[in-house]
């Protein structure tokens, strides 16, 4: 399953969650540090949400 | 002529009724959890300081919400599955939970599966709501839709999930049963409901960008309660005629939308997500009892002997050389999954235990994390490079330092790095380059961890992922557990034996130049 983190593509396996394509993105440790992970649509995102095919995932400095 | 009067006359003032009943409006509202999981207590995010959560405070909330309107409280489905509260009772704590707080109903998430159909059987006939699932066949314990009357409206729901769920849990745990399509049984159950309803809400476990293609592309649903992405959705979101909510996850969020309906219509809605703090004195009683039962038997689970190390399993070296521990695990691994050899990284198994009573805390410590078993078909080649990988850095002690089983390597530490590695047999002959071997790991190497790329690339070229014979394929994936945490395979497997003294039996040989 192809999902995109911050405009890069990578690769994860169904079953797999949001915390997985952080992961393959190198950027799940970035994220600890007080950055959050957001769909295309602005909502934030629980690591252990689930993926779904080309979903676009970006993660940047929290809202609040 | 009396009784075709009366009858007349009955039917006269049913009429006045209904138009009258009709006419006018009321309000109900839809209280909404999601994702559970079994995260009971508080418990600071990553990235956060602050205390999120805890159920005695989200029940606190629900309770004073629902006594300001008509309510229903729902839940958009994998409540019973995730965190020891949940695990170690199989859901049965989470089910009391429910109970306790007089759900009115539930769809099932692909993790209600995860313990099996016979204990998700026995789940559902310990709840006091109704649990649904119109898209799945061949359980009959589940009911595709309910309605429910609030104030004069009837409200219907319909529970839809994933059709991936043979994808994401044990083959075994899903035997039998058939996901159809979430928006064709959607359609089907609309169609049947809309003239007996006037309210129709789906509970929904397909995640949100499933969510809003299901409102684009049917119509007649007034809401979707949803679920599977642990989206925050602060408002709701309007996709055609569709409202669609969703309420985060681990009971951080109680999600609230109060709909105003007139002649059975949707005139109005205001909703929002209420963030769950515990604040001291706020607790709701019963539910505060009923997680402080769960949590003095959860640490009595973990204090429970499990069996008897005859040596003491080392997890001390684990990053620098074979120890037993890495090759009871890795066996364990390999047992579990059929595959032809393990490879996993040291820097995963995280203390050693003792040699006497083992308990079942002991192996939560050693894994801590929560891994679940992948299998995916390297080559001979692949898994070379792995293994160079691996000895890359053992002169720094970093995790990436493998521990294997159903493999023999030889590798010289001194050696440059990238050309370390010697020589490697699988079962007892001289690799194959060519060859594809499955080879089984845990998922976060699986997605490049400790920097193994091998399996990423394995997982880019595997395509059309489906379940064939009871178990998922894709073309270089052959087994995904994800529901089943690798400790706990490893807790079980010391269970059966009751007695182990694995050796350190020289699969990892050092040579020197």
């Amino acid at each position: 399953m192809k999902v995109y983190v911050n405009q890069n593509s990578v690769e994860v396996l169904p079953g797999m969650t949001v915390k997985h394509a952080l992961m393959s993105a190198g950027l799940f440790e970035e994220r600890e540090a007080s950055r959050k992970a957001y769909d295309e649509w602005g909502n934030e995102l629980g690591v252990d949400g689930a993926l779904s095919e080309g979903m676009r995932i970006y993660v940047k400095k929290s809202k609040v | 002529m009396k009784k075709w009067k009366a009858a007349f006359f009955s039917a006269f003032v049913l009429f006045l009724f209904t138009t009258f009943a009709h006419s006018q409006q009321a309000e109900i509202r839809i209280l909404h959890v999601n994702d559970f999981h079994g995260f009971a207590e508080p418990y600071k995010p990553l990235g956060s300081d602050e205390l999120l959560g805890g159920i005695p405070y989200l029940a606190a909330k629900a309770n004073q919400l629902r006594k300001e309107k008509p309510s229903l409280l729902l839940s958009a489905g994998d409540m019973i599955q995730g965190s020891n509260w949940a695990n170690l009772f199989e859901g049965e704590s989470v089910m009391e939970w429910m109970n306790e707080m007089r759900l009115n109903a539930m769809v099932l998430g692909n993790h209600e599966f995860d313990f099996g159909q016979e204990v998700l059987k026995k789940r559902i006939s310990e709840s006091r709501f109704s649990i649904l699932g119109a898209n799945v066949e061949g359980l009959d314990a589940v009911k595709p839709y309910v309605i429910k009357e609030l104030n004069g409206i009837k409200v219907a729901l319909i529970g839809v999930v994933t059709e991936d769920v043979p994808l994401s849990t044990h083959p075994r745990n899903v035997a039998g049963l058939r996901f159809r399509g979430p928006i064709e049984t959607a359609e089907r159950y609309i169609r049947e409901l809309e003239k007996r309803a006037d309210v129709i809400v789906v509970l929904s476990h397909i995640g949100f960008p499933a969510d809003r293609v299901l409102a684009e592309k049917v119509k007649g649903i007034d809401v979707i309660v949803g679920g599977h992405s642990h989206t925050k959705i602060a408002k709701p979101v309007t996709v055609g005629g569709t409202l669609i909510v969703q309420a985060w996850e681990h009971a951080k969020g109680l999600g609230v939308l109060d709909l105003l309906i007139k002649e059975g219509k949707r005139i109005g809605f205001e909703g929002r997500l209420e963030e769950i703090r515990p604040e001291k004195g706020k607790e709701e009683k019963a539910t505060l009892a009923l997680m402080k039962k769960y949590i003095d038997r959860v640490d009595a689970i973990l204090s429970v002997r499990i069996g008897e190390a005859e040596v003491d399993l080392d997890g001390e070296n684990v990053r620098r050389r074979e120890t037993n521990l890495g090759d009871f695990i890795a066996d364990i691994i390999r047992d579990a999954s059929g595959a032809d050899v393990t490879l996993i990284n040291g820097g995963g198994i995280r203390t050693s235990i003792k040699k006497g009573e083992v308990r079942v805390k002991d192996v939560y410590s050693v894994l801590p994390f929560d891994n679940y078993i992948v299998v995916i078909k390297l080559t001979g080649k692949q898994i070379k490079e792995s293994l160079e990988h691996g000895v890359s850095a053992v002169e720094e002690g970093e995790g990436r330092f493998p521990q294997v089983s159903g493999l023999v390597f030889k590798y010289s530490p001194s050696g440059e790095k990238g050309s370390r590695i010697k020589e490697i047999s699988v079962a007892g002959r001289p690799i194959d380059d060519g060859r594809e071997y499955t080879v089984a790991t845990n998922d976060f190497m699986a997605v490049g961890g400790d920097g193994y790329r091998a399996f990423g690339e394995a997982i880019k070229s595997s395509r059309d992922f489906s379940v064939v014979g009871g178990m998922m394929k894709g073309e270089k994936v052959v087994y995904s557990d994800s529901g089943r945490w690798l400790r706990d395979v490893v807790v079980e497997y010391i269970k059966e034996r009751k007695r182990i003294a694995p050796k350190r039996e020289g699969r990892i040989i050092e040579i020197q130049g």
